[in-house]
């Protein structure tokens, strides 16, 4: 075969023709989007951001083909950040401006991120659409994201904290499980019942004072953290003071509650010490329940919180969706997050397995249905439909710095390095300037 | 040297030398001046406003760095608790490097195993190690409260004691020797024989050999490593973050902490930004005054030609 050289010529003429190729073909493709049908016309990429664990993702792809099947103009674009990393990225995300079109929002991010235009106030559209049933959301639940008027998300799991109780300990112990009608004696006296020194303790791990707990701590005797508006500490007060003495005095006088050591020694390297089994009863919330489902190797079950002096009340939270500020296509993404928010959605996402307790009581059926759920877990919706509360602070921007000076206190309280009143000395001293600024 | 350009050829020796340096570190000052250089400067300018991490980004001057030297309670803390460990993990940290190097420079069957084993830890993931440490800590079931009690100690709530949670991070820290070890050792290595053997005739014990030989020949190596020990103790963090979460109380509340607390927990972005200038400028002050310490202690080899 004769090698023939490629003169320069010749290859000005192939380079020529290839570029004259590739303009013709670029043309033909933009006269081919031009007659395209319309459903291939408004193809349109929601992108959506989510902290779900790789177990889970099946569930949300699922939904998404079923979805996307019905919808065949839209595709939905994933992007599974890790739960601790969310609400960082996100950050970073806005500053760059590159927020997705839908993202994942924890009930404290619904002030600073709905504040900070990052969120679309969706309200609007909610109402407008018929077919969404946003009355039929818990309103203790919606107003978590509505931020002065403005609805910045819907939630899809908000539970309640409940008393769970280790069946086997009070079945050795031949105590009778706790009841509608507990009130703190019943449980003060149950717990002592329960305590086996260095062995098991009848309440644990912790006495929380974070949002969803302080309700359930305080709120029975008339206590709170915060005021309503969240300018304002409501801790020195009698009711407030009661409270924690009733809590911490079961810690350090009468050790039927782990103080802080004794939770380490059970629960380090992080692993949550009530799926240990050395408590007798123990705060439990719905997103508890796969944990205690896989690792706990007791019998467990729910019960009402405990009513106190001031009657019954506990703390409730979650998490919720919304769309982003600079979505570019925010009817798309309404109409994705009103299907997936919707009744069907929530059972099939989040209910039919139990991972959450769904955000409306008509879906709540499927959840209770649920293979993974204790056996009385209609107390949930009971205290959602009665007596629980959106536990504060989730309105005001400095509300989580002064959450981590209690926070940071109440550790000091669990060790019994401070007393009940330089717990309340020391938190109103540090969160003054806070609340000044 | 015909296939360089015509050009090229008219440049002499050193010129040519220079543009081959300029050419090759050109991708890295591209980089660090997009992604570092330029971070830097905007992190600055954002430490001058009251910029919440997303939207409102108001110029308030130096009001950031006046706020946090003059009226934010948890500074000083976070100061005193960030000075408390710094020292201690430079200082621990520094010496049991050098034991460890010490002993590593042993010509016994089996050290280059030895060195491999003790490097580990330093390509063990931190989080991980954490956790670990977390068991090793627990003040029941842990190792180091069992090794406590065989000589009848009963030892401390570690991580739930505002008294030892600190003491905890602080020995935590000096699992993370490895590579301070292996420069240590490399250092030793470097160390000529023949001083050894002079000192020996001079009539030099082991200690005096020690003293007057390896930690003079040692001394530039001893002070890198102290000062990149020092650098990288003021910036800790995730081991914080896993084991104590700045707790209990304020007491293992440091630098790095407090500054992701308020840039990613409470907003404050710009607040953060001010916090993270101050912490560079505080590791710039003590590389500085380490350097001036260092002036008569460290003894660098001087060839004279």
């Amino acid at each position: 075969m004769e090698n023939k050289k490629l003169s320069r010529r010749d290859f000005l003429k192939a380079a020529a023709a290839s570029a004259a190729g590739a303009a013709m073909f670029t043309q033909l493709g933009q006269i081919a989007t031009t007659f395209a049908s319309p459903s291939q016309q408004d193809a349109v990429v929601l992108k959506f951001a989510v902290h779900w664990e790789l177990a889970f993702q099946p569930t949300q792809e699922a939904w998404d083909t079923k979805y996307t099947a019905e919808h065949p103009n839209v595709t939905i674009e994933k992007i599974y950040n890790t739960w601790a990393d969310h609400n960082a990225i996100v950050l970073t995300w806005a500053a760059a401006g590159e927020l997705p079109d839908i993202v994942y929002i924890h009930g404290t991010r619904a002030v600073p991120w709905g504040k900070g235009d990052i969120l679309l106030d969706i309200k609007d559209r909610m109402e407008a659409d018929k077919a969404f049933d946003w009355e039929g959301i818990f309103q203790e639940a919606l107003r978590l994201y509505n931020v002065d008027g403005h609805q910045f998300a819907i939630p899809y799991d908000h539970g309640p904290i409940l008393l769970g109780y280790n069946k086997d300990a009070f079945d050795a112990a031949k105590i009778d499980y706790p009841t509608e009608k507990w009130t703190t004696d019943d449980f003060v006296k149950a717990a002592k019942a329960l305590t086996i020194p260095g062995q098991q303790w009848g309440f644990g791990a912790d006495v929380s004072l974070g949002n969803e707990s302080y309700p359930a701590h305080l709120g029975i005797f008339g206590g709170a953290t915060f005021n309503d508006k969240e300018d304002g500490l409501l801790l020195d007060t009698d009711e407030s003071r009661t409270a924690l003495n009733f809590w911490f005095d079961l810690m350090h006088k009468d050790h039927v509650i782990s103080d802080a050591a004794e939770i380490a020694s059970v629960g380090a390297g992080g692993a949550d010490a009530r799926l240990s089994g050395q408590f007798a009863m123990f705060r439990i919330a719905t997103w508890d329940i796969p944990s205690f489902h896989d690792l706990s190797t007791f019998k467990y079950d729910v019960a009402p919180w405990i009513s106190g002096p001031a009657g019954q009340h506990t703390g409730s939270f979650g998490s919720g969706f919304g769309a982003t500020a600079t979505t570019k296509h925010p009817d798309e993404a309404w109409a994705y997050l009103s299907e997936y928010l919707s009744k069907e959605g929530m059972e099939f996402m989040w209910a039919k397995s139990g991972r959450g307790s769904p955000a409306r009581e008509a879906a709540y059926q499927a959840f209770l249905d649920a293979p993974i759920v204790p056996e009385h877990s209609q107390y949930f919706l009971d205290a959602m439909k009665n007596y629980a509360v959106t536990g504060h602070p989730y309105q005001t921007v400095t509300g989580p710095e002064v959450l981590t000076v209690i926070t940071d206190n109440v550790t000091l309280l669990g060790t019994g390095e401070i007393d009940v009143d330089t717990f309340i000395k020391n938190v109103t001293e540090q969160s003054a300037p806070i609340f000044a600024r | 040297m015909a296939l360089l350009p015509k050009r090229l050829t008219q440049l002499t020796l050193r010129q040519q030398e220079e543009r081959s340096f300029y050419l090759f570190i050109l991708p890295w000052l591209i980089g660090f001046v997009l992604f570092t250089g330029g971070p830097v400067v905007y992190s600055f300018l954002m430490s001058l406003t009251n910029w919440t991490g997303i939207k409102t980004r108001d110029w308030v001057g130096l009001d950031n760095y006046i706020h946090l030297l003059t009226l934010d309670p948890n500074f000083w803390i976070v100061m005193k608790n960030t000075f408390t460990y710094g020292i201690a993990s430079v200082i621990l940290g520094t010496l049991l490097a050098l034991a460890v190097a010490i002993l590593m420079n042993q010509k016994i069957p089996g050290i280059r195993i030895l060195r491999t084993l003790y490097y580990l830890p330093s390509v063990t993931s931190g989080i991980a190690i954490a956790i670990m440490w977390g068991w090793m800590f627990n003040p029941k079931a842990g190792l180091i409260n069992f090794l406590l009690s065989l000589f009848g100690i009963q030892g401390p709530n570690w991580f739930s004691s505002t008294l030892w949670a600190m003491p905890g991070l602080i020995i935590v820290s000096l699992w993370g020797i490895g590579p301070n070890m292996i420069i240590l050792l490399a250092g030793l290595q470097g160390i000529p024989q023949q001083l050894y053997e002079a000192a020996r005739i001079d009539g030099a014990n082991r200690w005096h050999e020690f003293r007057y030989v390896t930690v003079p020949m040692l001394s530039p190596v001893l002070f890198y490593v102290a000062v990149i020990t020092m650098i990288g103790s003021f910036q800790i963090f995730e081991n914080v973050l896993v084991l104590t979460n700045g707790g209990p109380g304020t007491a293992t509340r440091v630098f790095v902490f407090d500054l992701y607390q308020n840039a990613f927990v409470n907003s404050r972005m710009g607040y953060a930004s001010a916090q993270a200038w101050i912490l560079c400028v505080i590791i710039m002050v003590l590389t500085w005054l380490m350097f001036r310490i260092s002036r008569r202690q460290v003894q660098y080899e001087v060839v004279e030609e």
